[in-house]
């Protein structure tokens, strides 16, 4: 058992080192990094909706850069074993194709965690920046007020800045990278090409991203049928619902983030990731090398 | 009779031809059994499937029809494969990863103890002449020089069994001399050593026994004196000998009956030229 989790680790531990030595992941890195830096700068309206709208941005880019990392690096993961033949030399030691792809997938949930927490560390600094600015000229423009109103207006900064909820929308935002690199493994380990795996797997992102308008829709219109369920199900399975892993549209909407949701969420990428993991396994352990 | 280090029954291997109805036959029920301590090489034109059978042996690949043990044990359970050390054919491994690394990383998979891993990666870099390109990315190594990291992780877990596709396939020639060395010297470690190559006369220095596959089927096997030898003729190489006792040896020939058939000035081969050139000190 120590033995099989030596081997699990090791190929993780080899899967980040290579993939964190890729120009891809450094280009996207800081791109994502910039687009956090710059989010202050694209936001000057009034210092509330400032604050609300550098969020929103820095947030979005966060989300956006996790989910193309998750699926560009993973897509390569099994082609670039198999041209390199590293995967002959890896496999003919005594390591389970199952310890393989559980090691690969390791490495590329560390990889991104990695990056979700740099991308983090810089957009909640910023935002507290600009929640220090904003409680400044608040402060500034109400010398006059009475303190309840000064009170109030206080209030009113540090609910538009939300640390709890900012925190709770980076989480998502990593839950749903996961989400998708398991399921990237699981499009790879059939498909012959990494142009194949990335095709479907930004067809995925897209359909991903609209179905839950779709899913309403059709439910609140018709009564739906079993077939239809069924097929709801289906469709809901192979394209996860990655709308839900939005968190920001909540954050603004006010919404109280319950614990009930964040369980929720958790509990879905859970069942997500673990069912992806299980058909790409059932895929690759028949899969001819 | 101890157990076959390697064992091949009825061992048949096809491939479907995509879209097509066809199929590719790549093993036609191939039956081998490699002695331990045997050095075996396996000799074919390109595609004759050699690649294939040492695939299918080290359980990369799953034959179609039939059975393989190692050790006498059954190869698809994943525990044999800590007898076996594997050299595919043209390996690139990481190529971001520095020789050292991928050796460290190959002997954690190869279930050395963590304590012993350092030693071991740096013995073997030094056996295969690499300690001064340890810290170098293998995307910077030559041809030969994965060759030869290839070799190093196939031998980090002290396996018993060394199935080696083309090893010196990209060596230069004190490359290929060590690698047969190396392998000379495994054998009398005990080691047993399936092999493929295309070097005919490296084959037959190194290798015990040899079967030669032609389109995925075995066409001969057998020890190398026997398939080789020629019954009735024996060779003589004589140093510094006077010209009477030449003349007197085959005045004795003639009295026998026996016909000596050919009589030449031995030649140093153009790969002892070679090492004796290189071999010598830079500076
Ligand atoms: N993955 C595969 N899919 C389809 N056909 C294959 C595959 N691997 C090998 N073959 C076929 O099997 C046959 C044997 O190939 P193999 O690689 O074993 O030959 P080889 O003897 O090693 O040749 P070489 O000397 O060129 O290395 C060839 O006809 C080849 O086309
Ligand atoms: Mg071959």
């Amino acid at each position: 058992m120590s033995a099989a989790l030596t081997r699990i680790f090791a190929i993780a531990r080899i899967t980040f080192i290579e993939m964190a030595r890729l120009r891809v992941f450094y280009v996207l890195v800081l791109f994502a990094l910039a687009l956090v830096l710059g989010s202050s700068f694209l936001a000057r309206i009034s210092f509330q909706q400032e604050l609300q709208v550098t969020e929103d941005i820095a947030l979005g880019a966060v989300n956006f850069f996790l989910s193309l990392l998750a699926i560009l690096i993973t897509a390569q993961l099994l082609p670039r074993d198999m041209e390199d033949r590293v995967i002959y030399s890896v496999l003919a030691k005594p390591v389970t194709r199952f310890e393989y792809m559980l090691g690969k997938f390791l490495g590329v949930v560390a990889l991104l965690s990695v990056s979700a927490i740099a991308m983090s560390l810089l957009c909640v600094a910023i935002i507290h920046l600009r929640e220090q600015t904003a409680i400044r000229e608040t402060m500034a423009q109400m010398a006059q007020s009475t303190p309840a109103d000064r009170a109030a207006a206080l209030r009113g900064v540090y609910e538009a800045g939300a640390m709890n909820r900012l925190s709770a929308a980076l989480a998502a935002a990593l839950a749903k990278g996961i989400i998708l690199a398991a399921l990237t493994l699981c499009v790879s380990s059939f498909a012959t090409s990494s142009v194949f795996t990335i095709s479907a797997m930004a067809m995925i992102y897209l359909v991903g991203n609209l179905e839950s308008v779709a899913r309403d829709y059709w439910l609140h219109q018709q009564v739906p049928s079993v077939l239809a369920r069924a097929f709801l199900a289906v469709v809901t399975f192979v394209f996860p619902d990655l709308q839900a892993f939005n968190l920001t549209d909540q954050l603004f909407a006010g919404a109280v983030l319950s614990s009930d949701l964040l369980l929720r969420l958790a509990g879905l990428a859970a069942v997500y990731t673990a069912s992806y993991l299980l058909i790409a396994m059932a895929f690759f352990s028949q899969r001819e090398l | 009779m101890s157990e076959a280090a390697v064992r091949l029954d009825n061992v048949s291997k096809v491939f479907p031809v995509p879209l097509r109805r066809r199929v590719n036959v790549a093993l036609r029920d191939l039956n081998l059994e490699i002695a331990p301590g045997e050095v075996y090489g396996l000799l074919g034109p390109n595609g004759s499937g050699k690649s294939t059978t040492l695939k299918i042996i080290v359980g990369l690949v799953a034959p179609t029809r039939g059975r393989v043990t190692i050790f006498g044990r059954e190869n698809s359970v994943v525990a044999t494969r800590r007898d076996i050390g594997f050299l595919p054919e043209n390996a690139y491994f990481h190529k971001f990863l520095s020789g050292e690394e991928t050796l460290r990383f190959h002997a954690k998979l190869g279930g050395v103890p963590a304590g012993g891993i350092a030693s071991r990666a740096n013995e073997l870099l030094e056996t295969v002449g690499l300690t001064h390109a340890r810290h170098a990315r293998l995307g910077t190594y030559s041809k030969g020089m994965l060759q030869r990291i290839g070799l190093a992780q196939a031998l980090i877990h002290k396996p018993k069994l060394l199935v080696l596709d083309e090893p010196t396939a990209a060596l230069d020639p004190a490359g290929s001399h060590d690698i047969q060395n190396l392998i000379t010297s495994l054998k009398r470690e005990g080691a047993t050593v399936l092999l493929s190559s295309h070097l005919l006369t490296q084959v037959q220095e190194v290798c015990d026994r040899v079967g030669i596959l032609h389109r995925g089927k075995l066409l001969r096997q057998g020890r190398l004196g026997d398939l080789l030898g020629v019954a009735n003729q024996t060779e003589l190489v004589l140093e510094n000998a006077p010209a009477e006792l030449l003349a007197e040896i085959e005045r004795e020939i003639e009295a026998s009956g026996a016909r000596l058939i050919a009589r030449r000035q031995p030649q140093s081969s153009l790969e002892q030229f070679f090492l004796n050139v290189t071999g010598q000190p830079d500076e």
